[in-house]
């Protein structure tokens, strides 16, 4: 069993026109292991996102205090790559498109990068696989055979994200917001890639704004952002409550003194 | 008083003339061309200095080729292999031959067929009188070849030409290319310089001619592999007529100092060219790359995509000249020219140059200088993908605009092999 956890973790990042810096995690605490899913619900601009950069290693996030831990060791010092070699990975929100590079490629890139350079996946190996993880997806071999992302529609490109997790299969994956600009039917193929990955050797920390997601992904623990902490966690029924009061309502119950973004 | 070239070269000019049975108008075009020289002026580029390189100092033209050398030979129909004067490989389908296809090394052209060559050699795509190092190539030249396609005859199959340049004696090289698309055909041609051991520093003067005439069209494709010890003058000239288009993909993959002017003058009506260019540069090396379009012929199109990467202490520079004449009318010029540069000791400039004399045109330019997207590296990262192996990534992608245009997959492949080796090369600390 492998864990993952945020101890009083404050972020902020720095305006490039003004060099004015602003905190955006005021202190997050989260603790999960392998096995669970976590799920991360809360109003836009409350630092859902800046969280899984930071635990990613996005150097535009800066920690100013306390700790991410793998297994109990700290990962603060590890680069980027290090981190997704220790069994890190973030399905990003935006992935960025590289052309001259193919879906293959980058795929066995990737799963080569950790493995050792005498030992490197077999070229059938490698296509059984991501034949078999093809199909949980929908996805055909026309899109593996495209450049990584490029031209690819919003769909296209969280269900690639996806397919990615399936070959890479890492110990934690952070989805950030996988089901914004999914068509029911696209949100059911990605939840069901998701859920095959449903085992004692993974968890994942699922960021949404919206409970639907969470109908087809039912996570173990649901935690509530506000304000750049973490307010409230509770069981599955928590996002169903927040579905039927909104976020100001629970933020009236907890009597906060927070300011919604998006509210008038 | 300095002793001049003519002092220095003329009668070994006229002795390795002689001795390649030269017909007696190239001799005297040598002749005139190393008196000529004296006076002429270097040729002059933006933003490139080359002065300090000596290619009008040529030390050893004429020593003798010593043709001990191992290579890899492309699996292929139609090829010819040169170390200078010295054929090694000389291979063309028959039904080529027979069709009246003629690739073979300049002098044995001369023989064959005076009249074909004496035509087009310096007449269409420039003059001997061009400048100093165009008027030395012609005069010092110590290897060549010709291949000439008949009209209206299109041939499906490459034209593939490799040409040794060696290092391991002192000898300039001086390199002359002569292709000719008679009417009505159709022809893809590549060719690779490959520079040869290191022990020696030498010049290279190359001079590649491209003469597409009316309702042609030539796929033209250099793979430059000149070593780290050699001062280069590659240039490549093309002549576009009417409804023809030329269409290069050079991949600039040397470790030479090199100075590269690609020019194409579209002086036909509807003449097209797209002039693709791709370029690393390492170490300390330094190159510039002066590409120029010019349409002269009415409603012809001429477009320059050159995408370079800089590593370590190098330079490089690309200038993009696109030049409408007055009378062109209807003619389109476009060009987009881009640098990545990898490190804070590179250097790199891309400088776009329209100058227009016509009103009924279109045209237009794009130039930057940048770094490595930093979005991209993340994203690779961020699946484990070390930061070596990301920025050969992302690299690749960036030069893929260009790569990807190439019509041959071989050569797009042997282009992304000799890219992947350059940059590894060049990631070494």
């Amino acid at each position: 069993m492998s864990t993952l956890e945020v101890k009083d973790l404050h972020v902020s990042v720095t305006d490039d026109e003004t060099d004015e810096s602003q905190e955006i995690l005021k202190g997050v605490n989260l603790k999960m292991s392998t096995g669970e899913i976590h799920a991360i619900m809360g109003p836009n601009g409350t630092g859902k996102s800046t969280l899984s950069q930071a635990i990613m290693g996005n150097s535009t996030y800066k920690i100013t205090k306390g700790d991410i831990l793998l297994d109990g060791k700290s990962i603060l010092e590890m680069p980027v790559d290090e981190r997704a070699r220790a069994g890190l990975f973030l399905a990003m929100q935006y992935p960025a498109e590289i052309a001259g590079v193919t879906n293959v490629e980058f795929m066995r890139a990737a799963i080569n990068a950790r493995r050792k350079s005498d030992d490197q996946i077999p070229v059938m190996q490698f296509m059984k696989k991501l034949d078999e993880k093809q199909k949980i997806l929908d996805m055909t071999d026309e899109m593996s055979e495209r450049y990584l992302n490029e031209g690819f529609s919003g769909g296209e490109k969280k269900r690639n994200e996806i397919l990615q997790l399936l070959m890479i299969e890492p110990k934690f994956a952070i989805l950030d917001e996988i089901d914004s600009g999914l068509d029911i039917d696209a949100l059911k193929v990605v939840s069901r890639g998701v859920n095959s990955m449903r085992g004692d050797n993974f968890g994942s920390l699922i960021i949404t704004h919206y409970q639907r997601l969470l109908n087809y992904i039912v996570p173990d623990q649901v935690h509530v952002m506000m304000d750049g902490r973490i307010v409230k966690s509770g069981g599955p029924d928590l996002a169903k409550k927040l579905e039927d009061e909104g976020y100001a309502g629970l933020r009236d119950d907890l009597n906060l003194d927070v300011k919604l973004t998006d509210e008038i | 008083m300095r002793p001049s070239l003519k002092d220095d070269f003329m009668d070994a000019t006229v002795a390795f003339s002689k001795n390649h049975n030269e017909p007696l108008w190239f001799q005297k075009m040598r002749e005139e061309a190393l008196i000529n020289s004296e006076e002429l002026s270097l040729p002059v580029y933006e933003k490139i200095n080359y002065r300090s390189w000596r290619l009008d100092h040529p030390k050893n033209p004429f020593a003798e080729v010593n043709t001990d050398q191992k290579f890899d030979q492309p699996e292929t129909n139609n090829l010819l292999i040169q170390d200078g004067d010295q054929t090694l490989v000389s291979k063309l389908d028959p039904k080529l031959a027979e069709q009246g296809v003629i690739f073979t090394d300049i002098w044995t052209a001369m023989q064959k067929c005076p009249k074909l060559v004496q035509k087009y050699l310096l007449t269409k795509t420039m003059k001997p009188a061009e400048n100093r190092l165009v008027s030395l190539n012609l005069a010092l030249m110590n290897g060549g070849s010709f291949l000439y396609v008949p009209k209206n005859v299109q041939i499906k199959d490459s034209i593939q030409a490799v040409y040794l340049q060696d290092n391991d004696q002192k000898k300039d090289f001086f390199h002359h290319v002569l292709v000719v698309a008679d009417e009505g055909s159709e022809v893809t041609y590549l060719e690779n310089f490959l520079s040869r051991g290191n022990t020696e520093e030498n010049i290279a003067n190359v001079v590649v001619e491209v003469v597409a005439e009316d309702n042609t069209h030539v796929h033209f494709s250099a793979l430059d592999q000149f070593g780290e010890n050699v001062s280069t003058y590659l240039n490549r000239h093309g002549y576009v007529g009417n409804n023809s288009e030329l269409d290069w993909a050079i991949g600039f993959m040397n470790d030479a100092k090199v100075v590269g002017d690609f020019g194409t003058d579209l002086r036909g009506e509807g003449s097209h060219t797209e002039a693709k260019v791709v370029a690393i540069t390492t170490g300390e090396q330094v190159q510039g790359i002066d590409t120029k379009v010019t349409n002269y012929g009415q409603h012809s199109i001429g477009h320059i995509m050159q995408h370079g990467v800089i590593l370590q202490s190098s330079t490089l520079t690309f200038n993009g000249v696109g030049h409408i004449v007055k009378g062109a009318r209807g003619s389109d010029a476009q060009q987009e020219s881009r640098v990545l540069m990898l490190s804070r000791t590179a250097r790199g400039d891309a400088d776009p140059i329209l100058l227009i004399d016509e009103n009924d045109v279109t045209a237009g330019h794009a130039a930057s200088v940048g770094r490595v997207n930093e979005d991209q590296m993340y994203y690779l990262m961020s699946r484990g993908i070390d930061e070596k192996t990301a920025q050969r990534l992302v690299i690749r992608g960036f030069l893929s605009s260009v790569i990807r245009e190439i019509p041959e997959e071989e050569v797009r492949d042997r282009l992304t092999e000799m890219i992947e080796r350059k940059l590894l090369n060049g990631q070494q600390d």
